[in-house]
């Protein structure tokens, strides 16, 4: 039934070499996306499937066979290397030629090569949009926290100047959310999935490209999605290179297959299943939890009437007084009591910055001690505040994750706090003013063209 | 394949009847484009003919390359009024012209003329860009004054010009992506792909001007409406073959043409246009990166003072003031720049300079990357060095507030300038390096400095053995004796500097 808007390629025949090739990429990409790594299900076991939450799908969506890898980490579902890659790359050579040595008969595989393609798009769709949706409702890039916009530019690494410097635009954050949402969806369809796969060239292109420049943890997995990517552009590659740049007609993509009878159920009750769980439902869930708040930080509050930025007024350690330094490496130069349980203190001591750049969701909020990594200069305790007895049961985010002490705390009439205790093995008492600071940051938002004293 | 067999003409010829509103569109479409492809001012001209073009600055062809319609300086509607006005301009025209010309079937070679305009318009624009970036000198890496101001005493525009600059070579890959932008649209089969190339990578700069109040959103939206001309008559074409999986003849509006001399005078305009524009260019932006980046000062500093200090000891007319942040009299750190700069942190509010501290400044003084949306107490001063005698005359960079403020002020009070600089315009040149010294450079510093205003100035001593202790003394810019101890910090920062950094110091 060829026509010449449905020209029929199904019965042509594929030179040699063409099957060869398609062979090993078909097992290639199999490989890469079909899950049969074991670790997958070791993982998958562990969910609480009757408390299912956007980060199990996302950590299911980010499915990468890491065969090279042999250990299980408990919560970290882990992540493929190049060297996965390489093995992969190894076994479809073997098997690519192996099945070509067996089968001498077939003369082309369009029907396979189109089921592989459809393998790719969903694969490929899934793993964008669960990026999507943390982007759309700002969550992967969070605002900076007071300790943040009071830490010099210089203490933080190139990753997390990156992750802050997006933090602080929310609104562009979701229109970059709402792009790879959309080509995420485009890939779903038949008719779309050609535009979607060349957005996510482009766009996770470029994310690639930043996970290498500012040294982000992502540079394989978003690599691997742009190959995804790469592989349905090609595709489509002969008709709109046809159509744009050798302006000669271009025939469309015919479907090799008919999908008819139980074929078409299945068909159907996959896409909706894929819909359903990975748009709907996790883009539900990831809002519930956008609401409570940034998963980044923890969801404990904080103290009430203490949050904000703090001079120290005075401070003594072990009983002896120190005056205030920039230069001393003991004396606490400020105090920041964050909105969740979390305080910092400026100290002027450098420590190696902990670098945890990998995109992820902890397994609690604020697990991943987002505020304390990447980052030097400041001092980061979590707190679990007893408000009767007036003490806080310090944690050290810093270094140990250990417990660190305890320090009472007693707001005076004069608007300042008394902090007293034992820190690190120190026994401290400072006096914090409020610092009620006015940042170029927040101040400049109305525009530039005013003028600004600060 | 069956589909390549089938017998059709591959290039399929343009209508030769239009629709009436098509016929409408496109005298609009040609008024408004040629009037925004056109420089209205006039300083464009004259600037052509009297850059020195034996003796280049980036800055020239950059000029040449970058314009947009300017009638109303930008103000009114996010700064698009210029854009309304060429847009009721052209309906008026192509109103006129439609009721003038009712016999007209079809525009086919002036449609493709147009589209030539447009892509050379938009190419020699988005190349003039590229090129900042491609040696990566837009956004300059933070100086040691920035490296110790808070993440939150900075403007959102600083804050993403400095997440650029931290990874020079991403900012060579995003110019590279606009330099091929560019050259893609130079040349007719590959035009849409530079079109489609442009429009996205514009569309996201729109969007982070917006969002970061990064100013240049009019001048990025102007490639991606051009863009958008160029894609827009390919949109029901691959509408067409991928939506609707239907077979697709693309229209070719390409004109041959058969004049020897016009054969001749397309290639050397084309040509011309693209040696000037991608390797006279390449040139003169090398020259840039390595002597003069336009951001920075390109004189070098003084070079065992350079780094970073805090203040150890601190007396102003002979009483010495502790350390105290709530202190602002005293100052904090002290930092010495590569370059010609000393800036040192005082709690003490200071009008800001909220501009991006862009622009083509020729002298040193006037290059303020360092300080434009920079807060934090830090005051930024330009030195001449009189090393002999180990001197430092200090001019403060910051002109105590932002070019409109400065505008209305100026034009309020006409002060008489009292200003005296140490160095001659002869010794100002000789601080740079001579193959940085370009024609537009000497002449700007000759200019720059006849325009000088008041600043405020300091004039301090300065003396160390090691360099691990400076001591400053002299006086301050409120006439003050100040006595200043410095103590080095070698301090380790959490940023790792980049490998690919502009400039000789």
């Amino acid at each position: 039934m060829a026509t010449i808007d449905q020209p029929d390629r199904s019965g042509a025949e594929w030179n040699g070499w063409q099957k060869v090739v398609f062979r090993i990429i078909f097992i290639y990409f199999s490989l890469q996306i079909v899950p049969l790594d074991w670790k997958y299900y070791l993982h998958l076991a562990g969910v609480d499937w009757l408390h299912l939450s956007f980060r199990d799908i996302f950590n299911i969506a980010k499915y990468t066979p890491q065969f090279t890898s042999s250990v299980a980490h408990g919560q970290d579902w882990g992540q493929a290397g190049f060297a996965d890659w390489g093995f992969i790359f190894l076994l479809a050579l073997v098997g690519g030629l192996f099945w070509s040595w067996r089968d001498k008969e077939r003369g082309n595989y369009v029907r396979l090569y189109y089921y592989l393609l459809v393998l790719v798009r969903y694969r490929l769709a899934i793993g964008v949009i669960a990026y999507g949706f943390l982007k759309v409702f700002a969550l992967q890039a969070p605002y900076p926290s007071v300790s943040s916009l009071n830490t010099p530019y210089g203490d933080f690494t190139s990753w997390k100047l990156f992750s802050l410097s997006l933090g602080i635009v929310p609104g562009y954050q979701s229109f970059l959310g709402v792009v790879e949402l959309l080509a995420g969806l485009f890939l779903l369809f038949r008719k779309t999935a050609p535009v979607g796969a060349i957005i996510i060239v482009f766009f996770t292109g470029n994310v690639f490209m930043s996970n290498l420049a500012y040294e982000g943890g992502d540079v394989v997995y978003s690599f691997y999605l742009v190959v995804l990517a790469l592989f349905i552009v090609v595709y489509y590659a002969e008709q709109i290179i046809n159509l744009l740049i050798l302006a000669q007609p271009a025939a469309p993509v015919i479907v090799p297959i008919s999908w008819s009878g139980s074929a078409k159920k299945l068909r159907w009750g996959v896409k909706s299943m894929v819909v359903l769980v990975f748009v709907v439902f996790y883009g539900i869930s990831v809002y519930g939890s956008a609401v409570k708040g940034n998963y980044h930080f923890s969801t404990q509050p904080g103290l009430k009437g203490l949050t904000g930025l703090y001079t120290v007024n005075s401070f003594s350690v072990n009983g002896r007084v120190l005056p205030a330094s920039l230069l001393d490496s003991i004396r606490w130069q400020d105090v920041v009591f964050e909105k969740w349980a979390t305080l910092s203190i400026k100290i002027n001591t450098y420590y190696s910055p902990v670098n945890d750049n990998r995109e992820g969701i902890p397994a609690q909020d604020g697990g991943d001690a987002f505020e304390s990594t990447a980052t030097t200069g400041r001092h980061y305790y979590s707190y679990q505040a007893d408000t009767v007895k007036k003490v806080l049961i310090l944690r050290d985010l810093t270094h140990s994750g250990e417990n660190a002490g305890q320090l009472s705390y007693a707001p005076q009439p004069d608007s300042t706090v008394i902090l007293k205790g034992n820190v690190n093995g120190k026994v401290v008492e400072a006096i914090l003013q409020k610092n009620n600071k006015k940042y170029l940051l927040k101040a400049s938002e109305k525009g530039r063209r005013g003028s600004l004293k600060l | 394949m069956s589909a390549t067999n089938i017998s059709v003409d591959a290039y399929s010829q343009p209508p030769l009847i239009w629709k009436p509103y098509q016929k409408v569109l496109f005298r609009i479409c040609f008024i408004f484009f040629i009037l925004m492809s056109i420089p209205e001012n006039p300083d464009w001209y004259t600037q052509v003919f009297t850059f020195d073009w034996t003796s280049l600055h980036y800055r020239d062809l950059y000029d040449i390359a970058r314009f947009q319609p300017s009638l109303t300086r930008g103000a009114g509607y996010y700064g698009y009024a210029d854009w309304l006005i060429l847009l009721v301009v052209a309906v008026f025209g192509g109103t006129i012209w439609s009721l003038a010309d009712k016999r007209r079937n079809e525009y086919n070679v002036l449609y493709y003329w147009l589209t030539v305009i447009i892509r050379y318009r938009a190419a020699i624009g988005i190349i003039g860009f590229a090129f900042t970036k491609v040696l990566p000198v837009q956004m300059p890496y933070p100086s040691t004054g920035i490296l110790n101001t808070n993440f939150g005493d900075l403007t959102a525009q600083k804050i993403y010009w400095l997440s650029i600059s931290i990874v020079p070579w991403y900012q060579v890959f995003a110019g590279v992506v606009e330099l091929t932008a560019g050259v893609l649209l130079f040349f007719r089969k590959t035009a849409t792909l530079g079109a489609i190339i442009l429009f996205g990578a514009l569309g996201d700069i729109v969007y982070v001007n917006f969002a970061y109040d990064g100013g240049v959103h009019v001048y990025s939206s102007y490639f991606v409406l051009f863009a958008a001309f160029l894609i827009a008559k390919d949109i029901p074409k691959i509408y067409n073959l991928l939506i609707r999986e239907r077979y697709t003849i693309p229209v070719n509006f390409n004109i041959q043409i058969r004049q020897r001399w016009l054969q001749i005078t397309r290639i050397f305009l084309k040509t011309g246009v693209i040696v000037l524009f991608l390797f006279v260019f390449f040139y003169v932006q090398l020259n840039n990166f390595i002597y003069d980046p336009y951001k920075q000062p390109a004189a070098k500093g003084i070079a065992k003072l350079r780094g970073y200090y805090r203040v150890k000891e601190f007396r102003l007319n002979n009483v010495s003031i502790p350390y105290s942040p709530q202190d602002s009299l005293r100052w904090q750190d002290v930092t010495f720049e590569k370059w010609t700069t000393l800036s040192f942190k005082q709690n003490k509010p200071v009008v800001l300079d909220l501009s991006n501290g862009g622009g083509s400044p020729m002298r040193d003084i006037n290059r303020t990357f360092e300080l434009a949306g920079v807060a934090g107490g830090r005051r930024v001063f330009y030195y001449e060095a009189d090393t002999v005698n180990q001197i430092l005359y200090l001019q403060d960079k910051n002109k105590g507030a932002n070019e409109f403020a400065l505008a209305a002020k100026t034009a309020l009070k006409k002060k008489k300038s009292s200003y005296k600089n140490f160095l001659s315009d002869q010794q100002e040149y000789e601080l740079l390096d001579h193959k940085g010294l370009t024609g537009r450079r000497r002449k700007g510093i000759t200019s720059e400095r006849a325009q000088e205003t008041d600043r405020n100035t300091m004039v301090l001593n300065y003396s160390t053995t090691d360099g691990k202790e400076v001591v400053l003394k002299g006086i301050d810019e409120h006439k003050d004796s100040v006595y200043v101890v410095l103590q080095r910090l070698d301090k380790k920062y959490a940023l790792k500097p980049g490998k690919l950094s502009a400039g000789k110091y």
